[in-house]
């Protein structure tokens, strides 16, 4: 399962990095910086292209947080396909992303990830990432991980 | 080989990442490592991930140790390739006697008269500018002595080394293991004689080297003494067969999904064919039953060809005899032997003007090449589109030439 995903610092305007206090996420990279948004994170963010612009939403739903939504950060895409999300307005997002982290393992990602965004009780958007099952290649890269994000016109 | 000329080795620096960056500029710069077909294994890596201790064939999970930033990429053979053979046309523009020998290392013949030095750094300097590839570039008096200059030259080097006491000193520091062709059991063959350097190896007595290492180490002798010996392979040798199958990815009961495969694997033939310019004048099929059995026919054509349609009905012929119907299958190879060079081959009563079935593997040659592999093939494949849905199924597909797969 996706533990979290690295943008290129390049991508990220900077009000955005103000208002979210994204400056301690910087890390540098053979000498790029990018902003990573972890799962361990304690305050989950990730990054959201919504409504023609990017903004920085919260990653999922904690228990405690909402009681409205589902409490996890992922969603499988058969779900959202069946209709699992049915009963809440959602609407389908990218989460632009420079690479991905899965046990451990940061992944060269060329576009970004899909993802959902749902409202919670007090209109709050909430991100999930979307998933689906591991292709051999990721599953044996990641030590038996069987679900891997579904990633924006590419396969791996 | 006359005095006259030199030899040069042109070597891409970590090709599959420097292929991979080609297309990402995003990876420049970063300590990347390329996995396997199983995502088991790092089979390529950058400059910084080698000097992180990343060794080529290791483990990811010990990569990861020792390497956490690393950024890791599914290794894609058919890239790789479409840029080999823009190298190759870009060698070819320096020399018009260029030995194709791997996937991305070249020996091309020189004339010795030019400035050899400045001839390296222009063919370097091409190839970064026209494939974006970085390489390092070696010339020599022989093959053998080209490539351990490009070796030692690494990365995005350019060196030609053409007087005695120059490959003097370069023989001096390598180990013999350096030498392509003498890995350790040679080496410890040579070890009691005294023989630890690629100097030593020069300058022992060149008998004892063949009672040692056979003929092939009396050629390597001669090689390190600047006298060329080895041959110079302008076009590819032709190879005895080619062959191509694998797992069915479970067990197959049903005819039209072998079929399928039948197709499926025919298609891979064809392009190996194609790629190597040659045509076949006999096709085999090899079945494995689940319950161990086993079973093989072969077909002669009529003639030597390459084209889809012909060898899809011999193999069909092939099929019904080699598959027990009622055992289902695991593995399937489709081989092709008594090969020809397309060139040479003459055209036989089958090959006559078939001018639609010629437009229409152009045009799927063209349209692969463009927007993917298999992207246009046979319909017969359609009990197979969960396969070519896949993308990641292609790992089983390991159809790198010269390199060995992980
Ligand atoms: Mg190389």
């Amino acid at each position: 399962m996706l533990a979290g995903m690295a943008l290129a610092l390049s991508e990220l305007p900077v009000e955005l990095m103000v208002q979210h206090g994204l400056e301690r996420r910087v890390c540098d990279r053979g000498g790029e910086r990018e902003v990573q948004f972890l799962f361990a994170d304690a305050d989950r963010l990730l990054p959201v292209w919504r409504n023609g612009r990017l903004q920085i939403l919260r990653w999922g739903n904690r228990r405690g947080e909402s009681a409205h939504l589902p409490c996890t950060a992922w969603t499988q895409l058969d779900t959202v396909q069946n209709g699992g999300w049915s009963d809440r307005a959602i609407e389908s997002v990218v989460v632009p992303a420079t690479m991905g982290l899965d046990k451990g393992v940061w992944y060269r990602i060329r576009q970004g990830i899909r993802g959902l965004v749902a409202l919670d009780e007090r209109d709050r958007p909430r991100v999930y990432v979307i998933c689906e099952p591991s292709s051999h290649y990721y599953q044996v890269m990641t030590r038996g991980g069987s679900w891997m994000p579904v990633l924006i016109d590419e396969r791996i | 080989m006359p005095s006259s000329t030199a030899v040069g080795h042109l070597d891409a620096d970590c090709f599959y990442v420097s292929a991979e960056r080609v297309r990402d500029h995003f990876l420049h710069g970063k300590a990347v490592g390329v996995l396997g077909n199983q995502g088991a294994c790092v089979i390529a890596k950058s400059y910084e991930m080698k000097h992180a201790g990343v060794k080529t064939g290791m483990p990811i999970w010990d990569a990861l140790r020792l390497c956490p930033q690393g950024v890791y990429v599914k290794r894609d053979f058919r890239w790789y390739e479409v840029l080999s053979r823009r190298m190759l046309d870009v060698v070819r523009a320096f020399s018009p006697r260029v030995e194709y020998y791997s996937i991305d290392e070249f020996f091309f013949e020189v004339s010795a008269g030019i400035n050899l030095r400045e001839m390296a750094e222009r063919m370097r300097d091409a190839m970064l500018r026209e494939v974006g590839v970085p390489v390092t570039v070696g010339i020599a008096r022989t093959k053998t002595l080209a490539k351990l200059v490009s070796d030692t030259a690494k990365p995005f080097g350019a060196l030609a080394l053409l007087d005695r006491a120059a490959e003097v000193a370069l023989l001096e520091r390598l180990e013999v293991t350096e030498v392509s062709g003498i890995a350790s059991r040679r080496a410890a063959r040579l070890e009691p004689h005294g023989i630890r350097s690629c100097l030593d190896l020069a300058r022992a007595d060149r008998l004892l080297v063949r009672r040692l290492l056979t003929i092939t180490g009396e050629a390597l002798w001669y090689e390190l003494n600047g006298e060329a010996v080895l041959p110079f392979y302008t076009e590819r040798p032709p190879h005895k067969m080619l062959s191509r199958g694998g797992s069915l990815g479970g067990t197959v009961g049903q005819p039209e999904r072998l079929y399928a495969w039948l197709a499926r694997n025919v298609e891979r033939l064809v392009e190996e064919l194609e790629f190597h310019m040659v045509r076949t004048g006999a096709l085999s099929v090899y079945i494995q039953h689940k319950d161990g059995s086993d079973g093989f026919a072969r077909r002669m054509l009529p003639a030597h060809t390459d084209r889809f349609d012909l060898l899809m009905e011999a193999a069909r012929s092939a099929l019904a005899r080699a598959w027990s119907a009622e055992r289902p299958a695991i593995r399937m190879h489709v081989a092709a032997s008594q090969l020809r060079r397309s060139g040479f081959v003459q055209l036989g009563l089958f090959d006559a003007p078939p001018e639609r079935v010629e437009a229409v593997a152009k045009l799927k040659r063209e349209v692969n090449a463009e927007i993917g592999r298999f992207a246009l093939r046979s319909g017969a494949t359609l009990p197979l589109a969960d396969v070519y849905r896949d993308e990641a199924q292609s790992y089983d597909i390991c159809d790198v030439r010269g390199k060995i797969c992980f």
